[in-house]
């Protein structure tokens, strides 16, 4: 059975989690097999975050991940955990100021201001949305209705509208990514 | 999407599977990894007319537990190998005296405080000999979030079946883990309460020798005389150090559990007909053996995976049929060898046993158990 390994990694307080777990649940709303996890360790906000997903058609056997295909890193702090998962051919995402080093290897990376964008919308608390958007539109995990019911479906009260406006412009910065193919998107071999 | 599909973490399928059991009473102590399962059960248990309470130890918790099966109601308590060692006294207490209840450890690494969030699955001997004594164990070691759910239903009807104490061993990943589950038709769900003492009260011996060797239950308030006693006791319930009576009483603890391993023994085989390399794992390791006996079917090897879901009682008999084909058995585990011992104890006389130990707090990968199985296939 062929998995497909998902990972939010950055920093404490991002909303890693929440965004692996919309992900998750719009995987399970499409019919797919999904298992989630997350770091467990005794430090929070600020230190080291990852959110997991193995996504498989049929029962998940092994549910952490170990050979990412897509990863999204809003931290530069989500770097070094990660770096050696990525598997060859993967999609990265990563926010473009505050990654200030990305990981090097045979994948292809993408960068945008995921961070900056949120401020923009109102706080950077939706960053991880925003990234969240992105990451479907640009790889086609699943679709973005999908996703965005997820996300009305999840997402506390008060986030709501923040929230589905940040997924909006997820998508809207994905698909400049395509029209700007070779502006955005830096191969690094 | 049905109604009854629910996305939980393992210590919240843990809490709700006990729920649905018709467990109503929890006492505990939270303890990194398993606290959801008591933050879970303190919100659960007030909706449906039960008692949640946060205890000042672990000691404290599991007597509370035994208090409340006492008193006819179905009681767990939920920890990790700090508070599990804490508890054995009354555990063992519950299997001599007879008291149904569940208890939910969450393993992490040890010994004694140990790496707090991180798995491991250290506990499986001390499951089974953690408290003194010739005694009856039933250990169940889930391996999903929807097994954990499963088997904490199971657990209670076992508990009320045989009178005694089940325990859940699962670990920091799995109780972590978030994965979609169906919860039960409440309608069709097979739930087991414990047999009450009927008749006559005058001729009532609270540990009488039934023919399924377990005696029913006196409910208090019922009017029947009855003692409860980790003193070895006859069957009318007075402390004795008889021969006889010890022999009998203490014969048919272990023959109650003995006698019904068809009912308790539970677990999985996959690709075992024709097995040469066989991969015996749980919990979580059992997910990167899974993962690993495919990966080496694909590749031409004839591996296969034996899954224990009741570790104690061990399903002997499964394991030797699952193993006739075998020439290497290979037992991926996070401790440094315990549940290989019993493994070489059925099967070693016959072929090679070999483990695959992690004891650093990372799970075990499954690369790691598919490359052990090529070597072991090349041998």
């Amino acid at each position: 059975m062929s998995n497909m390994e998902i990972r939010f990694g950055g920093s404490g307080g991002q909303g890693l989690i929440l965004s692996g777990r919309l992900l998750f649940q719009a995987f399970v709303d499409a019919g797919k097999h999904a298992a989630q996890s997350q770091s467990y360790e005794p430090t929070s906000r600020g230190g080291f975050c990852n959110a997991d997903l193995v996504v498989s058609e049929g029962d998940v056997d092994y549910p952490l991940v170990s050979s990412i295909d897509y990863l999204v890193l809003l931290d530069q702090i989500g770097v070094a955990p990660s770096a050696a998962m990525i598997k060859p051919g993967a999609l990265v995402l990563i926010d473009s100021r505050l990654v200030p080093a990305p990981p090097v290897g045979d994948f292809t990376l993408h960068q945008a201001p995921f961070t900056d964008e949120a401020i923009a919308l109102g706080s950077h608390r939706a960053a991880n949305v925003v990234a969240l958007g992105s990451l479907v539109a640009l790889s086609g995990i699943c679709d973005r209705e999908t996703v965005a019911a997820a996300v009305r479906a999840g997402t506390p009260k008060a986030f709501l509208d923040l929230n589905l406006v940040a997924l909006q412009r997820g998508f809207e910065i994905a698909d400049a990514m395509e029209a700007v193919d070779t502006i955005a998107k830096v191969v690094q071999l | 999407m049905t109604a009854t599909l629910q996305n939980l973490h393992g210590n919240h399928a843990c809490a709700m599977g006990a729920i649905a059991a018709g467990c109503r009473f929890f006492a505990g102590y939270p303890i990194t990894p398993s606290s959801e399962i008591a933050e879970r059960m303190s919100r659960e248990l007030p909706l449906v007319g039960g008692t949640f309470v946060q205890m000042e130890d672990e000691i404290a918790s599991i007597a509370a537990v035994l208090g409340a099966s006492s008193g006819g109601i179905k009681s767990m308590t939920a920890t990790s190998g700090p508070g599990f060692s804490l508890k054995q006294e009354n555990i063992g207490l519950a299997a001599a005296a007879e008291i149904p209840c569940v208890i939910a450890n969450v393993m992490r690494g040890g010994p004694s405080t140990g790496t707090p969030t991180r798995p491991a699955q250290g506990d499986i001997m001390q499951a089974r000999w953690g408290s003194h004594g010739d005694r009856p164990v039933i250990a169940l070691t889930p391996a999903s979030v929807k097994e954990v759910y499963d088997q904490t239903i199971r657990a209670f009807n076992l508990s009320e079946r045989y009178r005694t104490p089940v325990i859940l061993l699962f670990d920091q990943v799995i109780s972590h883990l978030l994965e979609p589950i169906q919860l039960a038709d409440m309608a069709s769900l097979e739930l087991v309460d414990r047999q009450w003492a009927t008749g006559s009260s005058a001729e009532f011996a609270p540990y009488a020798s039934t023919e399924s060797g377990v005696p029913p239950m006196p409910r208090p308030g019922d009017g029947y005389r009855t003692h409860t006693t980790g003193l070895t006791h006859g069957e009318d319930g007075f402390p004795s150090q008889e021969p006889t009576i010890v022999t009998q009483a203490t014969q048919r603890l272990l023959d109650k559990i003995e006698n019904h391993r068809d009912d308790i023994e539970a677990y999985e085989c996959h690709d075992t007909d024709d097995a040469e390399v066989l991969v015996v794992a749980y919990g979580i390791s059992a997910r990167a053996a899974r993962a690993a006996v495919r990966e080496a079917r694909a590749m031409g090897i004839a591996a296969g995976l034996f899954r224990p879901i009741t570790v104690w009682p061990f399903p002997e008999d499964a394991l030797k049929a699952a193993a006739a084909n075998a020439k290497a058995i290979l037992v991926p585990e996070m401790n440094a060898g315990q549940l290989r011992l019993e493994i070489e104890r059925l099967c070693g006389s016959d072929v090679k046993v070999e483990g695959l130990n992690r004891i650093d707090g990372q799970p075990i990968d499954p690369a790691q158990v598919t490359q052990q199985i090529r070597e072991l296939a090349d041998k």
